[in-house]
């Protein structure tokens, strides 16, 4: 055995040397077609869709916060609506309560004036009409009385003065 | 020891039979071993994928620990081979040894200072090739006065004594293995069944033994290899 370590000596086997070179590299390159290459493709290959996974799942996520804020803003934003038409609603009724009573103050008032003044009318009518009758009344009756044809326009104007004597009178 | 070979001398080289059929017996070995473990390869792992693969992430391991910046990429496969050969070798004469005759036939190949010096040669050749790729031969003949001019002797004899340590520490563990395993075999042999009784479990312990070395050296002999690689391949 010891010979064989003196390189150069007759009985060294120097082509074992060249054969597991042979060997070696055949094996390697038939490893490497058979199995390495296949199987570190596929380690790259899960590497790789590792990765895309990840970056994808983040990716998701932050949009799946994004949404979620974006809902509970609108959602924030719709209450606060609904408390602004409430609050709107109610002040348009109250304004609409609160013209309608005007309005219904300044009927109330009109219908009250046009009362007074049909009334102060019907009254100046009914005086009018009780001057008239007073005068050809008391005409009638005077003549009756004197038993004379009295002018009607004198007769007339003195029971006008009459009677205006009589409305200053009661007006006082 | 006293093991007989045959030889077989062609083109002027001489052959040792029993080393060739080791290193074939060991190179099929391995190829079967990875051929098998590589049919179904899927996304998502099998039990053989995922032994192949827990393989290859060790290997890949002591080839980054080497050359951690990622240029040993491109060594991933040969340390992947060559763990898994000089494994299977250091295990094949362990449980595998075949004579006929007086002459062995198969044994552990590395059990001979030759196949391991091929292996080293393998190793310290593909370190010089990258080295002169990557520096030109004027870089790489430069290397060895760095980083001061007379460490350039040291730097050369370096080169003789990595070869040496490399092939030789292989070689000598599983030698030594061997020589024990037969002497043990020697004792049990020696005076019938008491000695046969006595030395069994002395065998099975040694056995034992020299599978954790065989790994152990095949583990060192893959990251010194690599280490060897990258000191080529960096300036100092």
């Amino acid at each position: 055995m010891a010979g064989l370590l003196v390189l150069g000596a007759n009985q060294v086997a120097l082509g074992d040397m060249l054969f597991i070179l042979v060997s070696f590299i055949v094996l390697a390159l038939l490893v490497k077609h058979f199995a390495w290459g296949p199987v570190t493709k596929m380690m790259d290959a899960r590497s790789e869709k590792i990765t895309g996974d990840l970056d994808y799942a983040d990716q998701e996520r932050s949009r799946a916060e994004k949404l979620a804020k974006e809902r509970e803003d609108a959602l924030k934003s719709s209450r606060a609506e609904a408390v602004e038409i409430v609050s709107k609603a109610k002040e348009s009724g109250e304004t609409q309560k609160k013209s309608i009573v005007s309005d219904a103050h300044s009927e109330a008032e009109e219908v009250r004036q046009r009362a007074k003044s049909d009334a102060a009318k019907a009254k100046e009518d009914a005086m009018s009409d009780a001057q008239n009758d007073i005068a050809s009344l008391s005409l009638e009756i005077a003549s009756k009385v004197i038993s004379k044809e009295l002018n009607a326009d004198d007769q007339k104007s003195l029971i006008d003065s009459y009677i205006k004597e009589l409305t200053v009178h009661e007006a006082k | 020891m006293d093991d007989k070979y045959k030889f077989i001398d062609f083109l002027g080289l001489r052959f040792n039979v029993a080393n060739d059929l080791s290193v074939l017996v060991s190179a099929v070995l391995v190829f079967i071993l990875v051929f098998a473990l590589s049919r179904k390869v899927t996304m998502r792992p099998g039990k053989a994928q995922n032994v192949l693969e827990w393989m290859i992430d060790f290997t890949n391991g002591i080839v980054k620990s080497a050359m951690p910046d990622g240029s040993g990429k491109q060594f991933n496969l040969y340390a992947f081979v060559l763990f898994l050969f000089i494994f299977v070798s250091n295990q094949l004469g362990l449980f595998f040894q075949v004579k006929v005759g007086g002459f062995t036939y198969v044994k552990s190949p590395t059990s001979n200072p030759l196949i391991t010096m091929g292996l080293a040669t393998v190793s310290l050749l593909l370190s010089h090739y990258y080295a002169v790729k990557k520096f030109g031969f004027g870089g790489y003949l430069s290397n060895y006065a760095r980083p001061v001019k007379f460490l350039l002797p040291i730097n050369l004899l370096e080169e003789f004594t990595n070869f040496l340590t490399l092939s030789l520490r292989l070689y000598g563990n599983i030698f030594a293995g061997e020589v024990l395993l037969a002497l043990i075999g020697t004792v049990a042999k020696s005076l019938g069944a008491v000695t046969f009784v006595a030395a069994m479990p002395l065998a099975m312990v040694w056995q034992g033994f020299s599978v954790f070395i065989g790994a152990i050296q095949a583990y060192v002999f893959t990251t010194l290899s690599m280490v060897y690689i990258s000191r080529k391949m960096e300036q100092e």
